[in-house]
């Protein structure tokens, strides 16, 4: 592994006791570069380093943040929105960003706004993260007693205001339009698109929804340029990543490495490998949502493209490790069993489809399958997400649906025989 | 020659018939003193069953009156009252009378019928004196709780309740439930018939296949 | 039609057929308007596309690919390439319908909808035949109530929101919402708040399975033994299209009928449900008599019609009145003006119950706005009664023009109304004060209303203008015409109430009016229908108010009331009253007894809504054909038939001998009908209806309104009697469903008024005015005008009110109940 700049958890981990304060942010070299910034650079020049830096957007769906902003209609008033509704199970990499370094973000917020010539921006953070919200509640406050937030920031003549928002604890709120939604006092649903969030999103406004971890990097990619962003990590996929590792591995835990590692590095070097050195069964690369990764996998990088061509993809960069011991059923089942319940119940396939999956799993797991359901399961997933194709096609309005297909197909590509065997008629079959 | 004898025979010829006949067997029976056993497919008076708590099965769905291609019954139904239901569901039969003047015993109803309410009996005899009473209501369509159909002349000699209450094997071999050859309870509780009840033999080659296969 | 340009065309293949569609309009529509059904639960036509059902999944080529893509909320593009019926997609439809099923119980057999239930009948179509699922459906209590009409059936819903989206985008009282998500998601109201929505039955009609059920249909009646016909609405004067559906000779509900003219398919729960009254066991059935002793006895109809002929035969022409009509058809109103004129010969007769605008005003404004015109509407003027709860398929409309179509909404009237919400501005006045705030308006130096002044120099301006209460002057509508006349591209939609008294009013039902849109006066018009009819009186003729006069000095000896009810309806219930006592010689031709008709000496029972055929004229001038399905109870008639055979017993010659011949006539004797036919309206293109004159028609009355100098009237607390949607009319009292909507009597009052009379909210008082005494509850309402009283109009305890200019509102004076005096008190020195 090549030596790379720590960009987002420097400041964290050099000072663990008072990194989400304003005193030691400012200390550490702090809106600085916001600073510099405000009084120097147009907005427009600031868009063209994040464009250069070609950052992917960290909540799952990796966009590439620069090129979204560029899509923004010519209307004002414009909205930005920072989603840290970070509810995918296995992810928590956002609670440290907003925990222990909430001035990063605030900066990368006055930033980006400037950037986007937004003067309101919204940060809407999971409902069940309440110390997060506190502390990115208190920095705002203090930002804004600093004059970092308010009006003429720095004397630039610039203009924001920034409105903590807590969420009710939907999952589905993690999802852009549905998260635009709550945030108007909706019920957190989906909207149809077109119109995309950065022609019609806020208070039907033109909107920038960006990841908690993607701006907490602009202000990095600011001082430093966006060359030097893009110099580090792969080629396709740049930057350094925050990564959630969970399950069977010795060493859980948010690790921030550099774009296109392999996994084999992630899992066994830093991770420390399976626990009590068992043998590795499976893991989910991003997020519950990804299709599953096996042994063979291990040596593929950890980039965008490398991770789509091999069926999956690097989501939220939840790692979550499933040693010999697991179950994939009860996995799958689990994984499916969220989904159904944090399904907005809005279209069909997803309200019903999710529901029925869970209940067809659940009887597997209690051995009361019935030989018919592995082609009634793959039936059903393929009625969410025809063609069972990765990236999946859906008859849903939002990829929630299919994102409960993933692990079911996950088990039935990998690990069909484990999943036959646990139906009783099939068995018999078997050893006849 | 032989005409000439024929001839003479020819008289005695039809006492040959007379006496081949009269050492037969009588298929003329005495009506009503002597009641000849129904086929058990017989479609005959219609019923309204009930379940076995006492409930009654029609739900007033008027599918019975949608199909009836003699548009003889008249069906209406009603919200059920909460505290004291008349059927399971939320509606039920709140009117329900068959006009058997005009209908023609083809048993659509009992086909159509989605919950088995209406079945057909055995019961043939209803002459009437006033085209009125052809118009059999509900009071007088839906079995006592025990399953006994009402009969006009319950008392009368010629009546057997009994045979009322067999099984309706028609009704059975059409319902979804049932199949020709079903042997035991009935799932759908009684009908015309209470508890167990044969199967019907020779009805199809699969009954008989499956004999044998046993 | 308003005028708007023709949309642009693409072509798109469809299923492999090149079609031509307008740019930008939805798949699923382009797809329908070709033949091509797609199927749907979610989507309806009046309402934005939301794609939750996801059923009417298509493929569309696109540079990335085939993709699944919603027809419902996908516009076409040019060359766009749709497939409807591709194995992804049969593959895609069938899914749906299984996951729609799978918790979706299958009580089809109990089932109201079963029979014609859009989920019914697309399993059949599009769906996989046989369910996969065995595991328990999920479980919700069987029917909840969510407001005293239409009830809930959760298991059953398929949460395709189009309850909640017509309740909260259409009718704009949003009562119902999803709750729960998942699986465990359900519409329901929002605690203790009921869906009381004037509107909440075509939440009913348009569930596409049966989740939502209304009381009076509830398991009446299957839908494959419904008999309809197709009909318009009497409820009010906007025409909506309704189709009238029964059952073994009873109607068992009434749903609407897509009309792009006028009610786009939705209705009022009153139009909706008010059929009951048909049914109702008070309809009179034989004709009754007065006998010696004063009681009504039943009679033969010989006999009460030679009572009749005698009676009307006795007196002379001119000493006959007649008050009524506005609740017949075209050819009904027709029959009795030329019976009036022609047999009895009197000029006397009036349609509106002496409650309403000029019939000159009503017939014969121009240029007059059609429904339509308010899509089109730049700015919409309403200076009228509350139009939620007089004209609601009309309200609707106006919101559609505002919220969708983006029309600026100015609301004049004495007190909240349901369309505040939606108003760029709005102008409260006291009663009475009208004239001021049309020369305010007028005057362009003056300081008020600049912002609403701003708005109406944008046009097209339509102007809907009727009464804002019973109290109000007529002549202020003029007023309020003429200035809306002066605003650019404006028409005007004069507004009154009765349902068909437009009708009424174009087949001469009126003192000043001739068939077809003639005035009197008018010698060349008169002429014209004498070559017809023989001599006529040229005089005009009384009005009602001048009828209840003149049959009070004994001017007037014979009155007909045709379904009127003057005593409730009029200024001063008790001389009502005693006019009527007062004439020789009543008769009624009625459905009910009223308050009226209890002294008739003769009633005549006839045939009404849904029993007689016929046209019917609306707002607009709009003629539909209103049709027969069930014949009247006992021994009813149609009145045409009764007319007839009385003029033949006058030794007159009516020719009303059917329906049919009676159009003929009205289409050769009244200039606006002339190339009106029952074959017109009942097939082709123009079953929405025509608006006279068309074609052949001429309309002779071209009236200009004019700002007659009325005065601003003055006084304490001037009365504003608005009207009220289910009120204490005899059809609303006479539907079960209806008559327990009725609000309780009270009487509202602006809170500082309240505390200037040391009057609390909610405590007993006695509202004194001219006419009578009423003793309400009092109601603090800070929408009201200050200085103004209102008081519901024609509710069973208010009507004796009558309609005076001020009232008084005192606290219960000392003849009251001891106690209730005491509490009175009490609360008073409490606050």
């Amino acid at each position: 592994m090549t030596s790379f700049p720590m960009i987002l958890t420097e400041r964290m981990t050099a000072h663990p006791a008072d990194s989400h304060l304003l005193d030691r942010y400012e200390a550490t070299g702090g809106y600085e570069t916001l600073r510099q910034a405000l009084l120097s650079m147009k907005p427009e020049e600031i868009v063209e380093q994040v464009k250069a830096a070609n950052i992917q957007g960290r909540g799952g769906a990796a966009f590439p943040a620069g090129i979204k902003w560029g899509f923004l209609a010519p209307i004002e008033p414009r909205y930005l929105v920072i989603n840290g509704d970070e509810s995918e199970p296995g992810t928590f990499k956002d609670r440290q960003l907003l925990e222990r370094d909430p001035h990063q973000l605030i900066e990368g917020v006055v930033l980006t706004s400037f950037a986007i010539g937004a003067n309101h921006a919204f940060i809407y953070i999971r409902g069940e993260y309440p110390k997060p919200a506190r502390r990115v509640q208190q920095a705002v406050e203090a930002a804004y007693a600093k004059g970092y937030l308010g009006q003429n920031i720095l004397g630039s003549g610039f203009d924001l205001d920034v409105m903590v928002h807590l969420g009710g604890g939907a999952y589905i709120c993690g999802e852009e339009t549905a998260l635009l939604n709550s945030l108007e006092g909706l019920r957190g649903e989906p909207r149809l698109k077109p119109p995309f969030p950065a022609v019609e999103g806020l208070y039907a406004k033109p909107t920038i929804v960006n990841n908690v971890e993607t701006i907490s990097n602009i202000p990095w990619i600011v001082a430093n340029g966006g060359d030097a962003y893009a110099a580090i990590g792969d080629v396709d996929s740049v930057g350094t990543r925050l990564f959630s590792l969970s399950g069977h591995v010795k060493k859980p835990g948010n690790v921030e490495v550099p774009m296109g590692l392999t996994w084999r590095e992630l899992i066994y070097d830093i991770g420390g490998g399976i626990r009590d050195d068992n043998e590795l069964k499976a893991w989910v690369p991003g997020g519950a949502s990804a299709p599953w990764f096996v042994a063979e996998h291990l040596d593929t990088k950890v980039t965008k493209d490398d991770c789509a061509k091999a069926g999956s993809m690097l989501g939220s960069g939840a790692v979550i490790v499933m040693d010999e011991t697991t179950n994939v059923v009860a996995a799958a089942h689990r994984i499916v069993k969220f989904f159904s319940h944090e399904s907005c119940g809005q279209c069909t396939p997803c309200r019903e489809g999710t529901t029925w999956l869970e209940r067809i799993l659940w009887r597997l797991l209690n051995r009361a399958g019935r030989p018919s359901d592995i082609d009634l399961l793959l039936d059903v997933c393929d009625g969410i997400s025809p063609g069972l194709a990765w990236p999946p096609r859906m008859t849903t309005i939002c990829p929630l649906g299919p994102s409960a297909v993933s692990p079911i197909t996950s088990i039935m590509t990998h690990f069909r025989e484990e999943v036959e065997s646990m139906i009783p008629g099939l068995q018999e079959v078997a050893s006849a | 020659m032989a005409g000439f004898i024929g001839e003479l025979l020819g008289p005695f010829k039809g006492f040959a018939t007379v006496m081949r006949q009269a050492f037969k067997p009588r298929l003329t029976r005495s009506y009503p003193h002597e009641m000849r056993v129904k086929p058990q497919r017989f479609h005959g008076r219609h019923v309204l069953n009930r379940y076995p708590d006492g409930m009654e099965k029609c739900i007033g769905c008027e599918l019975c009156a949608g199909v009836c291609p003699a548009s003889c019954i008249y069906v209406r139904g009603q919200d059920n009252p909460v505290d004291a239901p008349v059927s399971p569901g939320e509606r039920f039969g709140f009117v329900y009378e068959i006009n058997l003047l005009r209908c023609i015993f083809c048993g659509l109803c009992v086909e159509a019928c989605p919950t088995e309410a209406i079945t057909m009996t055995q019961l043939f005899e209803f002459s009437v004196t006033d085209r009125a009473d052809a118009i059999y209501t509900k009071d007088e369509l839906l079995v006592q709780a025990d399953g006994t159909p009402n009969h006009g002349q319950p008392d009368g000699p010629l009546i057997d309740l009994a045979e009322l209450k067999l099984a309706d094997g028609w009704m059975r071999a059409t319902s979804p439930a049932g199949r020709a050859d079903f042997e035991g309870v009935p799932a759908w509780t009684p009908s015309a018939g209470v508890g167990l009840r044969p199967a019907e033999r020779g009805q199809s080659d699969v009954t008989e296949s499956e004999e044998e296969e046993a | 039609m308003p005028e708007q340009p023709p949309p642009e065309m693409v072509t798109i293949s469809l299923d492999g057929q090149e079609i031509e569609v307008p740019q930008g309009e939805y798949i699923i529509k382009a797809a329908e308007d070709q033949g091509t059904y797609i199927p749907r639960f979610c989507y309806h036509s009046r309402m934005k596309p939301v794609g939750l059902c996801r059923m009417c999944l298509v493929e569309v080529e696109t540079p990335r690919g085939r993709i699944l893509t919603t027809a419902c909320n996908t516009p076409v593009a040019p060359e766009m390439i749709v497939d409807t019926e591709s194995a992804v997609v049969q593959k895609a439809q069938e899914g749906i319908l299984e996951f729609l099923l799978i918790n979706h119980p299958l009580d089809c057999p109990v089932c109201d909808k079963g029979g014609e239930c859009p989920l019914q009948d697309q399993t059949v179509a599009y769906g996989p035949g046989e369910s996969r699922f065995v595991e328990e459906k999920r479980h919700f209590e069987k029917p909840i109530p969510l407001s005293d009409i239409v009830l809930m059936d959760r298991e059953r819903c398929i949460l395709c929101a189009r309850c909640t989206r017509f309740s909260e985008e259409v009718s704009g009282d949003p009562l119902i919402e999803f709750v729960g998500r998942g699986n465990q998601t359900h519409v329901i109201t929002f605690p203790d708040e009921p869906f009381a929505s004037y509107f909440s039955g075509n939440t009913v009609q348009i569930c596409p399975v049966g989740a939502l059920t209304a009381k009076p249909y509830r398991f009446k009646a299957r839908p494959w033994d419904l008999e309809a016909i197709e009909s318009v609405s009497m409820v009010d004067a906007s025409g909506a299209s309704i189709s009238i559906e029964t059952s073994q000779n009873e109607v068992v509900r009434i749903n609407g009928v897509d009309n792009d003219a006028t009610n786009h398919g939705w209705l009022s729960d009153k139009d909706r449900f008010v059929f009951q009254a048909i049914h109702s066991e008070n309809r009179l059935a034989t004709p009754l008599i007065r006998d010696d002793a004063g009681d009504l006895q039943p009679a033969s109809w010989g006999d009460a019609l030679d009572r009749v002929a005698d009676a009307l035969g006795s007196v002379r022409g001119d000493e006959v009145a007649s008050i009524g009509g506005a609740n017949n058809t075209n050819e009904e109103a027709f029959a009795l003006g030329k019976f009036l004129r022609t047999v009895v010969v009197t000029p006397h007769i009036d349609a509106q119950v002496g409650d309403a605008l000029n019939p000159e005003f009503l017939a014969g404004v121009t240029p007059r706005a059609e429904i339509g015109d308010l899509d089109g509407a730049a700015t919409i003027l309403v200076w009228a009664g509350d139009l939620k709860e007089e004209f609601p398929t009309l309200f609707l409309r106006v919101r559609h023009a505002v919220t969708q179509m983006g029309a600026k909404l100015i609301v004049v009237h004495p007190r909240r109304t349901g369309l505040d919400n939606i108003a760029a501005e709005k102008i409260t006045y006291r009663p009475g004060e009208g004239p001021e705030v049309v020369r305010k308006l007028t005057a362009q130096g003056d300081q008020d209303y600049g912002a609403v002044r701003d708005l109406l120099t944008a046009g097209p301006v339509i102007a809907l203008v009727g009464l804002t209460g019973r109290a109000e002057d007529p002549r202020l509508a003029e007023a309020v015409a003429a200035y809306a006349l002066g605003l650019p591209g404006s028409k005007v939609l004069p507004l009154a109430r009765r349902a068909n008294v437009f009708g009424a009013l174009d087949m001469g039902l009126a003192p000043t009016l001739l068939p077809g849109r003639v005035p009197v006066k008018s010698e060349s018009g008169r002429a014209e229908l004498e070559s017809h009819w023989g001599p006529l009186p040229g005089e005009a003729g009384l009005d009602t108010a001048g009828i209840i006069a003149g049959l009070a000095a004994g001017d007037l000896k014979a009155l007909l009331l045709v379904g009127a009810d003057p005593v409730r309806d009029g200024r001063n219930p008790d001389a009502v009253r005693a006019a009527l006592d007062a004439a020789e010689f009543v008769v009624s031709l009625d459905m009910f007894l009223n308050d009226s008709n209890q002294q008739a000496s003769v009633i005549l029972p006839v045939d009404g809504f849904a029993e007689t055929e016929g046209t019917v004229t609306n707002i607009e001038g709009r003629v539909q054909k209103v049709n027969r399905i069930l014949p009247g109870p006992g021994q009813s008639r149609a009145l045409w038939s009764i007319l007839d055979e009385l003029s033949s017993r006058m030794g007159g010659q009516l020719g009303a001998g059917d329906g049919p011949a009676i159009a003929k006539e009205i289409a050769l004797v009244a200039p606006a009908y002339r190339s009106m036919t029952w074959d017109r309206l009942e097939w082709g293109p123009e079953r929405d209806g025509v608006v006279m004159p068309d074609r052949d028609g001429v309309q002779e009355l071209r009236f200009v309104p004019d700002d007659s100098g009325l005065r601003p009237t003055a006084g304490r607390l001037a009365l504003h009697s608005g009207r009220v949607l289910y009120d204490g009319g005899t059809r609303n009292t006479q539907s079960p469903a209806l008559a327990g909507l009725t609000p309780d009597p009270a009487v509202y009052l602006h809170p500082r008024d309240a505390s200037a009379l040391a009057l609390a909210d909610g405590q007993e008082v006695d509202v004194a005015g001219e006419f009578g005494t009423v003793r309400l509850r009092l109601e603090l309402d800070p929408s009201l005008a200050e200085g103004s009283a209102y008081v519901p109009a024609n509710l069973d305890s208010t009507w004796v009110l009558g309609v005076p200019d001020v009232v008084t509102v005192e606290a219960q004076s000392s003849k009251g109940k001891k106690n209730e005096k005491k509490k009175g008190k009490k609360k008073g020195a409490g606050e």
